[in-house]
């Protein structure tokens, strides 16, 4: 193992090995020290973070091709990390008053963004499936680390069932493949896709079978029916974190997969992704509308935004705009991180032990209890619909762009009209929140705030340089 | 370094929302005057822009271009400036939000900062609209003046506020959407988001030229609002609070007309050519058709809002009649409902502050007991149904005389139709005016009803002095848009030469 | 100064009754009842006297130019200023509404004061005499306008201030709401004839390249030969605009209705000036008539018709301001006539006399009126009775001698007996139509006879006999403020024949100035003697019917019997207000209900609102994949990849 290999993934490195520290450590902490393992994990993650900076602008191929540190990896890393670090942030609280805080939770949590990182990394198909492993398996103990509250338990069931079907899927698509090219390594693969050396209807089939098991991971429609379930049964602080991470772990697999191998393909594969971007956001706001309990709301607002990640990835194959493509859809997942972790934060302070209080009701006079919270969750909405002087509107903004650029004009249209029912439903949060008399109960803690806060901020400060955010997503891929 | 004064004009209200955001909400009078201050000094700001006004060139002044950010190689511009038809709506603008604010001393009570700093913010959105001259910055404005108007009216409207703020909401986005992917289209199709630049060097081909006016201008239509679009307008405008209604009328309908305008003939020349007799018609239908529905109304702000329906049909007659009659009367006319209706909407919030009700049957011989009121609603009235020598005659004046002779629209019969508007605006106007101003006293609760107050007056005022003015002696008005129509005359001319 | 620029008062004319309305605005309601009257009557009076200047300087420099006060409105070709034209036309015009105006002030001010008491709001004093000097102000724009846009502003100025005047008493009349109806009735019917005005401008305009009087006039013969269709449509339209102004047929209905105003702006407005507006348009408008044949025989039997339907109608009138309502219709019938007829002398000349009896006639009702409402306080008896109704009347003449002496004036002149100005002027429309129009002559003579009958049947049922009420035997003559005004106005309509004295001709000569000389229509004696026997003839018949034995009280009209069902017409003013209710105004609510509610909020509204339910009901629906069961999750993940598969295969 060369310096390059292990500089290439220090950040995996200690990350991980904090994580395993940390679950030792954790035998001997006890009673009110509890609150050291959130400081912790939070050191962990902005260790790894300080990592991360120094490999900017550094790109490389390490461990014989199977790793590619470049600007979109790069990018990816940063977002995981950041959401880690929110999701822990929000946490403490949240598990003491649920009565559910065990230390696991922490290091569970950072071998899970460690899962993501690795798949941003992954340059190699047995890679990804590692690193889909690798997050979600602590996700499926995450997801019901509330037992023996029931409908944790069964959130956490059926994410493993269904989770492990999509990953049984995942492997038999890269079996496929490697029948196909006879290797897992991407360049390897290109190379032989080059000088055309492959099975293609093999090739063709591993891909669909990829889309399907990565489909499920970001909840794209028909494969997306878990998540409001899942949503709803999880930790809200785990729903946050895998409602967002997951979601971005998934794109970065599918952006590269497709990216890389299946370039040549692209005229095969981009009506697919159309109609299912299509698809997706019409599912996905059309329910999303009719929602009124808001774990399962914010569920297809997340099924809706990977509809329009998916649609920015739909021309994926149009080298002209690929980086448009790319750039525009880790835009979009930024701003949709931002959001939706804002609003969650929101939701940890309204959920009650019961399982209460995250009905649209319960937002009744939230503008009159806790106005600067109410704000941060207007301007959340509003970047879920696309409104300007938000992170969502540009988001949108560059997706409709992107999809008009690559020719797909009648799926930016069905964007911009699912785009009016997500105002009508985020509208109707907006008149709980501020055109209805209540009186909330929320246990708002000084860092929940500050996470609303501060993605609120993020999302209307970021909006202001559109153009620099789109560079820095826009960095082409390593070799693609 | 010397500021931008357009920058200026539209910064000022939303940094002084930022301000009253550092005030206790106890503060209640100290925000309605430090709101005043600050609408009042805009206003100043935009007699200063139109001091430096050279009106004598039709070109766009006091241009400021900021790059901001590049767009696939297309530079996105903080791009804004002023010609001879944005100065008007700027003036109109700052004009009105003053008055609008003075106007709810006594009707908003509730979180007064709070509705201070929508309505500051709200003002900077508007003067954004009518300054743009990049595509992107034009949309994002547009888009920003729904939010606090959503608001005012959620917040502080009246019983059915939650439903007429949602349908405004929605049915504006509903057309804007589809502008935003007109105007993505565009941009980079064409290599630019930049008006002037597009204007200069995009030769759009006639079928893609329909297209985009189709996409630009449902925004707008929804906007002005033009039959059949207009079933968001009658909600929003009876359950916003008055000042709300004043704005909404007189502004924010303008920036629709004012769309047609600035995009859609410079744009689209072509296309607006072969449209304009199908647009002509659609607003007379809309003249007629808000005069008729206006009639039956019991409800006097709806009565009000559906003769705005019938009062922008003939402004986009006069914008589609496409020469300089027509079009100078419709931007003047923009200018005159401002005005009117404006000044209409605040009659009716000073009876609603009184009788708590907009019921016409409620009313009546309110001559006798407010005569001021009285006196100064019927000039309002008059200047509405377009009596000679009031504002309003000039305008739709104009509009018709353009309509009646304009080629493009084809044929006399449209504006014909439309001047029998003349008469249905004299029918349901009189009508609303003799229902709540005139007969015997019926109702006990009107008959110690308190005339207008010394404020209440001075809100009236100065749109009084405009009504009177404009309908005198309109020529400095028209002076300021005439080169700036003419040029576009001109472009429409010759894009009807390349047609045929 | 030099004299030709007199000319340069002319804006005054606008300016003093302004002026007088600006001062009572502001200082009227302290310095009270009196210095308002005075004020609002000197500046008419000052109008006036401006005036008449002006016509003196009219005899140094026959045509001067207009005179240009500002721009106006300016767009592209299109140009219109404010600038005034002094003409022997429009001073004539200045003479008459400012002399008669100034009468009417001064009687107002006796008038107002017992009148706003009677009606119980004395404050209103200062309103009435605003409404009358901003009415001054805007009939003077309209007679010395030099553009068609500008006159239009006078047009429907005086349309306003007949709105408010109308409606004075806004409380008043029919379930209290009556008057207001009734001046929303006039402004919406001036409307629409307006709106044929305004079409007409269009017209002119995009033919003419101009609204000037000067430059349209001077270019109408080129256009008419050039555009004969265009010269043919303008007059129409123009001639709807002036039924609407002159209460003409079709647009008649809204001059009985208005006299819901105070008398002295029956007299002024809906008798002397305002309604002569349209007749003096088309005298401006001369030169488009001549030459266009058709209008002009559309324009004379809309005139004969309106003559011979309003004089009939005001036979069988019992409220002694109805009766010379219609009257009205029916003179201003024989101007119109006249003017159709190409005759327009006769037809000012008779606009003149008729503004001088006509106002007589009125003013002294008035009198009349207010007498039997001071019998009627001096009773102090709660009888309620209609000081309007001349049923309620009789034997006036011993109680009332002056008024009933000038009203006898008033009434033989309209009747048009010689040697009244109103035979002479109404002579010259009757030779006009006998040279040509025989049908016309006959129909206008049909109308004379009418005449004559009905304004005796009204002295008779006044003045004569015993009363038919306590109050009327109670009433008392008016003070002197009142009937000063009323003597001089006798005066005007006894002399007023000599301003075109057959032989002198002074009013053809002077006009002929502006219209271009024609041939001035010389004195038929046989014309004369007929229409001299038909007037005898008519009062003559109404004494036997009304004179002979006093009229018995609460008893039916005599001619009732003896006409039957066509009484019943005429008393119902052949029904015309009930046929327009049934043809427009019905329909008209309908039709705006109709569109208000099932369309509006139906089809327009419910189209939104439907869709937004579809959608919604759209994602109710798909709930139902969400059931919960992993197995029917699976089963979608599967079902997808087939759907993925297939899609490869059948590519």
């Amino acid at each position: 193992m060369t310096f390059t290999d292990f500089f290439s993934i220090l950040p995996l490195i200690a990350l991980i090995l904090w994580a395993l520290f940390m679950l030792i450590s954790g035998l001997f902490v006890r009673g009110k020290w509890g609150i050291i393992h959130p400081i912790w994990a939070s050191i962990g993650l902005i260790l790894a973070g300080v990592l991360l900076f120094f490999q900017i602008g550094k790109p490389a191929l390490a461990f014989s091709g199977m790793i590619g540190v470049d600007g979109f990896s790069l990018f990816l890393q940063g977002l995981f990390l950041l959401c880690g670090l929110l999701t822990v942030i929000i946490s403490p609280a949240y598990l003491k008053r649920f009565g559910i805080d065990h230390y696991e939770y922490y290091p569970l949590l950072l071998l899970s963004v460690s899962g993501m990182m690795l798949m941003s990394l992954a340059e190699n198909l047995i890679v990804v499936f590692l690193a889909l492993e690798l997050l979600s398996i602590p996700l499926y103990i995450l997801a019901g680390i509330a037992r023996p509250n029931e409908a944790s338990e069964e959130s956490s069931l059926k994410y493993f069932l269904l989770g492990s079907f999509a990953s049984g899927i995942v492997l038999f698509g890269i079996s496929l493949i490697f029948a196909a090219a006879g290797s897992t390594d991407f360049n390897v693969i290109l190379g032989k896709v080059g000088n055309s050396t492959i099975i293609v209807p093999l090739m063709l089939a591993g891909g669909a079978l990829l889309v399907v098991g990565v489909g499920f991971k970001v909840a794209v429609v028909p494969f997306h029916a878990w998540t409001p379930d899942v949503y709803e049964g999880a930790p809200s602080p785990v729903t946050a974190f895998m409602a967002v991470g997951a979601k971005a772990a998934g794109f970065a697999a599918l952006l590269r997969v497709f990216s890389m191998l299946f370039k040549g393909q692209a005229d095969v594969f981009m009506p697919i992704f159309a109609m299912l971007a299509a698809l997706t956001m019409l599912v996905g706001n059309l329910m999303a509308l009719v929602q009124t309990n808001l774990k399962r709301l914010m569920a297809f607002i997340g099924i809706a935004g990977a509809g329009y990640v998916l649609m920015a990835f739909v021309p994926f194959g149009d080298a002209a705009i690929q980086t448009h493509s790319i750039g525009s859809a880790l835009f979009y997942l930024l701003a949709f991180t931002l959001a939706s972790f804002g609003t969650w934060a929101v939701l940890t302070g309204l959920e009650q032990p019961d399982g209460k209080g995250v009905d649209l009701q319960d937002l009744a006079g939230l503008g009159k209890r806790s106005p600067i919270l109410a704000v941060a969750l207007t301007v959340f909405m509003l970047s879920f619909t696309g409104i300007p002087l938000t992170l969502g509107f540009w988001g949108k903004f560059y997706l409709f762009r992107t999809a008009i650029e690559g020719g797909y004009l009648w799926l930016a249209i069905i964007g911009l009209l699912t785009s009016l029912m997500a105002a009508y439903y985020s509208l109707r949060v907006l008149v709980m929140v501020f055109f209805t008399r209540g009186e909330p109960k929320i246990n708002l803690t000084y860092w929940t705030s500050f996470v609303a806060i501060f993605c609120a901020l993020c999302v209307v400060v970021l909006s202001f340089v559109p153009g620099e955010l789109f560079d820095l997503a826009g960095r082409a891929l390593f070799g693609a | 370094m010397n500021l931008n004064p357009l920058l200026l004009v539209t910064f000022l209200p939303a940094v002084g929302a930022l301000a009253l955001l550092a005030f206790k909400p106890a503060w209640k009078s100290a925000a309605r005057w430090t709101a005043l201050a600050i609408s009042l000094v805009t206003f100043g700001l935009s007699l200063w822009v139109l001091a430096q006004f050279d009106p004598s060139i039709g070109d766009m002044q006091m241009e400021l271009n900021l790059p901001w950010f590049a767009l696939a190689g297309n530079p996105i511009g903080f791009h804004i400036g002023v010609d001879g038809i944005s100065i008007l709506m700027l003036l109109l603008t700052t004009f009105l939000t003053p008055i609008a604010i003075l106007s709810t001393w006594k009707a908003i009570y509730e979180n007064v900062r709070g509705f201070m700093i929508l309505f500051l913010l709200l003002e900077t959105g508007m003067i954004g609209v009518f300054l743009s001259l990049d595509l992107a910055l034009f949309y994002i404005f547009w888009e920003f003046t729904l939010i606090p108007m959503y608001f005012l009216i959620g917040v502080w409207g009246g019983e059915r506020r939650v439903y007429a703020a949602f349908k405004f909401f929605l049915y504006t986005l509903a057309g804007s959407l589809l502008m935003l992917a007109g105007l993505l289209w565009l941009g980079l199709t064409y290599g630019s988001f930049d008006l002037t630049t597009l204007t200069q060097t995009a030769s759009i081909s006639l079928n893609a030229q329909l297209w985009l006016f189709a996409a630009f201008g449902l925004a707008f239509a929804i906007k002005v609002p033009m039959w059949p679009l207009h079933s968001w307008l009658p909600d929003a405008h009876t359950e916003a609070p008055t000042a709300g209604s004043v704005i909404l009328a007189g502004v924010l309908l303008k920036m629709g007309a004012y769309g047609f305008l600035r995009f859609n003939l410079p744009l689209f020349p072509q296309a607006t050519l072969k449209l304009a007799p199908w647009m002509g018609i659609m607003a007379v239908i809309g003249i007629i058709y808000g005069a008729l529905v206006a009639f039956s109304q019991k409800d006097v702000k709806k009565l009000v809002a559906y003769s705005s329906v019938s009062h922008l049909g003939f402004v986009v007659l006069g914008i589609f009649a496409l020469n300089s009659q027509g079009i100078s009367g419709a931007i003047l006319q923009m200018v005159n409902h401002g005005l009117s209706t404006g000044a209409l909407f605040l009659i009716v919030g000073f009876l609603y502050e009184r009788r708590h009700t907009r019921d016409l049957d409620a009313f009546g011989g309110l001559w006798r007991v407010m005569p001021v009121l009285g006196s100064l609603a019927l000039i309002v009235t008059l200047s509405s149904l377009g009596l000679p020598g009031l504002n309003g005659f000039i305008g739709e004046f104009t509009i018709l005389l353009g309509a009646f002779g304009s080629t493009a629209l084809g044929s006399p019969w449209i504006a014909g139709v439309a001047t029998l508007g003349v008469i249905l605006a004299a029918v349901y106007l009189l009508h609303m005016f003799q229902k709540v101003f005139l007969g015997p006293v019926t109702a006990d609760e009107n008959k110690g009803l308190k005339d207008l107050s010394v404020r209440e007056i001075a809100v009236l005022a100065p749109i009084l002095v405009l009504i009177l003015w404009i309908g005198i002696y309109p020529k400095p008005f028209f002076a300021l848009m005439t080169p700036t129509v003419d040029k576009l005359v001109a472009v429409l001319q010759a894009a009807s030469v390349a047609l045929h | 100064m030099k004299f030709d620029s007199i000319f340069d008062l002319v804006p005054l004319v606008v300016f003093l009754p302004l002026l007088g309305l600006l001062i009572n605005l502001l200082f009227g309601q302290k310095l009270g009842e009196k210095f308002t009257g005075i004020t609002a009557s000197l500046a008419t009076g000052l109008t006036f006297v401006v005036s008449t200047l002006l016509a003196f300087g009219l005899n140094a420099t026959p045509n001067p130019e207009p005179i240009k006060l500002f721009d106006w409105i300016s767009l592209g070709s299109f140009n219109a200023s404010w600038s005034f034209r002094v003409d022997t036309l429009s001073v004539e015009m200045m003479l008459v509404v400012s002399g008669v105006g100034t009468l009417i002030h001064v009687y107002s001010i006796g008038y107002m004061h017992s009148d706003v008491r009677h009606n119980g709001d004395p404050a209103r004093y200062r309103r009435f005499f605003l409404f009358m000097n901003l009415f001054i102000a805007a009939m003077m724009i309209l007679v010395c306008a030099d553009n068609f846009l500008m006159m239009f502003v006078g047009w429907e100025g005086v349309g306003l201030c007949s709105y408010l005047l109308i409606g004075f008493w806004f409380e008043k009349g029919k379930d209290g709401i009556g008057n207001a109806e009734a001046a929303k009735k006039a402004f919406i019917t001036n409307r629409i004839g307006d709106f044929g005005l305004l079409i007409a401008m269009f017209l002119i305009y995009w033919n003419f390249g101009s609204l000037d009087f000067g430059t349209v006039f001077a270019a109408a013969p080129t256009v008419a030969a050039t555009h004969p269709t265009a010269m043919l449509l303008i007059t129409l339209f123009m001639l709807l605009g002036v039924t609407g102004k002159s209460a003409q047929l079709p647009l008649s209905v809204w001059l009985p209705d208005a006299m819901a105003g105070p008398t002295p702006v029956s007299a002024l407005i809906h008798a002397a000036t305002m309604v002569t507006a349209g007749v003096y348009l088309m005298a401006r408008s001369s030169a488009f008539y001549a030459l266009v044949p058709t209008a002009q025989t559309a324009v004379m039997w809309v005139g004969a018709v309106t003559a011979l339907f309003a004089a009939t109608v005001a036979v069988a009138q019992n409220d002694i301001k109805k009766v010379l309502a219609y009257s009205t219709i029916s003179q201003l019938g024989f101007m119109v006539a006249a003017v159709g007829m190409g005759a327009t002398v006769a037809g000012m000349f008779h606009l003149v006399t008729h503004a001088f009896f006509k106002a007589l006639l009125f003013l002294a009702a008035g009198s009349v009126i207010q007498g039997v409402e001071r019998g009627l306080h001096h009773l102090k008896s709660d009888v309620e009775i209609d000081p309007q109704d001349m049923r309620n009347m009789g034997g006036l003449r011993k109680q009332m001698p002056l008024t009933f002496w000038v009203y006898l004036i008033g009434g033989l002149t309209l009747a048009g007996l010689a040697p009244l100005s109103g035979f002479f002027s109404k002579d010259e429309i009757l030779v006009a139509s006998s040279q040509g129009h025989s049908a016309v002559f006959v129909v206008l003579l049909i109308a004379a006879f009418f005449t004559a009958f009905y304004i005796g049947r009204q002295i008779l049922m006044v003045f004569f006999g015993e009363p038919r009420s306590a109050a009327a035997a109670k009433a008392t003559e008016s003070p002197r403020v009142i009937t000063v005004p009323l003597l001089i106005l006798a005066a005007l309509s006894v002399l007023g024949g000599l301003f075109n004295f057959p032989g002198w001709l002074v009013m053809d000569h002077w006009l002929a100035r502006t219209l271009g000389e024609g041939e001035p229509l010389a004195f038929l004696w046989s014309v004369a003697e007929i229409s001299f026997a038909l007037a005898l003839f008519g009062i003559g018949f109404s004494w036997l019917v009304y004179g002979r034995k006093s009229l018995p009280k609460d008893q039916p009209d005599p001619i009732q019997k003896g006409l039957g069902p066509v009484y019943n017409g005429m008393s119902h003013k052949w029904w015309v207000d009930e046929f327009y209710g049934l043809i427009i105004l019905t329909p008209y609510k309908a039709i705006a209900r109709f569109f208000a509610k099932p369309v509006d909020l139906g089809v327009i509204d419910g189209a939104g609102n439907s869709l937004a339910a579809a959608t919604k009901s759209l994602g109710t629906w798909l709930r139902r994949f969400q059931n919960g069961y992993v197995r029917s999750y699976a089963l979608w993940m599967l079902i997808g990849l087939v759907a993925i598969l297939t899609y490869l295969v059948l590519r």
